[in-house]
């Protein structure tokens, strides 16, 4: 084992360590954090409060934040947006999309033809990473990760969403103080 | 004029328990009993509300809020801890000493309480009984709680809580010898052991021993921090050591007792400090605005404001220098008990001692004039109070030379000695020490 250079105190710090220096230094930041707790406002710069009072406070996430998926709708029409082509299902790198789609009888200037529409969107957000591939896969805007990031169930299968949680949102129970 | 009436209540109280009881009973048994109900639950409400206090104060060197769900800011989350701790189970461990268990709290509570008897909160009605030995009691007092913690570690049949039962113990008998020590000092320059005497000393010489005995008041500060268990001195209830030290084994009412106990004592150490270097309820002017002109109910209660503000911020350093300092070492503690604080508590009385020879000697034959009356502590003329606060400044670097002389061979709290520790033993003086190069095992294929 080398020997550990330890360098011989110069008269300087002979007399910090003397009146103590360090220790008022160390002093003197708890004490700046107390007063800065009570007086300043600005927590990321200066020494405010930094923790958030979350259910009473809505945190304000940033704006890169991704988080709930949402089917959105036409808002004129309120007819879904998406038109299962499944590219978000094969954009998902976690394989957590199902697009079942179904065929319905149309009739096109005169002619009867068919045409592949929405049934069941499967969305399972336990394995989801939220990379938001599929979103921008999307070619209709359809599918979007929201910024709700509350989605804790009691069961696994809840993490599971269908088209109807999907297009309305999931029912919790929000914080009323 | 309705606060001046609140404010003179005394003697209006007094007049109307006269026409009820004979005037003995009333002055040593009514009296008291008012000042002792009063004591108590104003230190107790006081007690819970350190405990929200130190959260609150923790919190913000933290950039936290603390506790804010219970009432405005928090302000009940004490009522509902105390009713939260009373329905909790109260819970023995098998094997335990149950009777020893049972009494160790209520040990501890009594120690801390009774020397609030005797402790000055102002002048007249507003201490409880003025015991001529005042200081003696404290220290005899205070030193029972050492007792509640052993039994309470010895009795939970728990290897935690007789481990920080054993620390405690240890712990607190070293720093008792340094706090006693260090309070010999003040009381030469007091001439009284009561508690009231040492405050009117400072009163009528109007200065706070706090100059005359800087030493003497930092060993009596770290000796009570360490006292009291309290960080950075908190090692019988380490945390990441020994659980929760001699209380590990406590739940509910009894646990708290233990907290009560202990937040009791911080205000006790707090009030003796005050009361032996600060002054006490002492404070220039107040006596020449209010009792000179009349207005003694003023007197006592802004006196007593004057007292609880002083004791308030010793206690807020309590909370400001546990959270700056890391916990000793054990061996740390135990030096800085032994080798630093008590050699510098007897230089302090040897220089106080000094200090105050020379005063005396000086009086008379050189024709100076340094003593202006003994009647009430050692009354000094404007010479004498300088000689007196010059020779507590050279105390300071006094001790600080000695106790570097008696430790040059400690290794602890000593950088220099430390350098030449960090080094292996086997290894030959002065010769640099190379690194043995792990030679690659040629068997591996």
């Amino acid at each position: 084992m080398p020997l550990v250079p330890v360098p011989k105190p110069t008269f300087t710090q002979k007399l910090k360590r003397f009146f103590m220096v360090d220790l008022l230094k160390g002093m003197a930041v708890t004490l700046g954090f107390n007063i800065g707790a009570l007086t300043d406002k600005d927590s990321v710069a200066g020494k405010g409060i930094y923790t958030e009072q979350y259910p009473k406070v809505r945190p304000d996430v940033a704006p890169r934040f991704h988080g709930a998926p949402r089917l959105n709708m036409d808002p004129e029409t309120h007819d879904t947006l998406c038109i299962a082509c499944n590219l978000c299902a094969l954009a998902c790198p976690e394989d957590c999309i199902d697009v079942i789609p179904m065929d319905v009888e149309v009739v096109v200037a005169g002619k009867p033809r068919r045409k592949k529409v929405l049934d069941e969107f499967i969305f399972d957000t336990s394995r989801c990473m939220f990379c938001a591939l599929c979103q921008e896969a999307c070619p209709t805007y359809c599918l979007e990760l929201t910024q709700d990031f509350e989605l804790a169930t009691y069961s696994r299968a809840g993490f599971v969403w269908n088209r109807e949680m999907l297009e309305q949102g999931r029912e919790t129970v929000k914080y009323e103080s | 004029m309705s606060v001046l009436a609140l404010l003179a209540a005394p003697s209006f109280v007094d007049t109307l328990l006269l026409k009820f009881f004979s005037e003995q009973t009333v002055n040593y048994v009514i009296w008291p009993l008012i000042q002792v109900g009063l004591v108590v639950t104003i230190t107790a409400g006081w007690v819970a509300y350190a405990t929200y206090l130190e959260r609150k104060i923790s919190a913000f060197m933290q950039a936290r809020l603390g506790p804010m769900r219970v009432g405005p800011w928090g302000l009940l989350q004490p009522i509902a801890d105390g009713l939260k701790l009373l329905t909790k189970e109260d819970f023995i461990p098998e094997n335990a000493d149950r009777w020893i268990f049972f009494v160790a709290p209520y040990i501890a509570v009594v120690a801390a309480f009774i020397v609030l008897a005797v402790v000055p909160f102002g002048p007249d009605w507003a201490v409880i009984t003025d015991v001529n030995i005042g200081v003696l009691f404290v220290l005899a007092v205070s030193s029972v709680g050492v007792l509640a913690l052993i039994l309470a570690g010895w009795s939970s049949n728990s290897k935690y809580a007789l481990l920080g039962a054993l620390r405690s113990s240890a712990q607190m008998v070293s720093y008792e010898v340094s706090m006693g020590l260090a309070i010999i000092g003040a009381l030469m320059f007091a001439r009284t052991l009561s508690l009231s005497g040492v405050v009117e000393a400072q009163a009528s010489n109007s200065v706070w021993f706090l100059l005359y005995q800087p030493v003497g008041f930092m060993i009596f500060l770290v000796s009570g921090i360490a006292e009291n268990n309290r960080a950075p001195f908190d090692l019988p209830e380490a945390e990441s050591e020994l659980v929760a030290g001699f209380h590990t084994e406590y739940s509910g009412f009894r646990w708290s007792l233990f907290f009560m106990a202990e937040y009791t004592a911080m205000v006790v150490v707090t009030a003796v400090a005050t009361t032996l270097y600060l002054g006490g309820w002492y404070f220039p002017f107040v006596y020449r605005l209010t009792e000179a002109k009349g207005y003694h109910s003023v007197y006592v209660v802004v006196s007593l404001i004057v007292f609880l503000a002083k004791a308030g911020l010793l206690l807020y350093l309590y909370f400001w220098l546990r959270w700056t300092l890391p916990r000793f070492r054990y061996d740390q503690l135990m030096d800085l008990g032994w080798k630093w604080m008590l050699p510098a508590a007897l230089i302090n009385i040897v220089v106080t001692a000094i200090a105050v020879t020379v005063i005396q000697g000086l009086d008379n034959p050189s024709g100076m004039h340094t003593i202006k009356s003994l009647s009430a502590g050692l009354g000094l003329t404007v010479s004498g109070k300088v000689i007196a606060i010059a020779f507590g400044i050279v105390n300071l670097f006094l001790t600080a030379g000695v106790l570097s002389l008696i430790n040059w061979r400690s290794r602890d709290f000593n950088l220099k000695k430390q350098r030449h520790q960090i080094r292996l033993v086997d290894l030959p003086k002065g010769k640099p020490a190379v690194a043995p190069v792990e030679t690659v095992s040629e068997a591996r294929p």
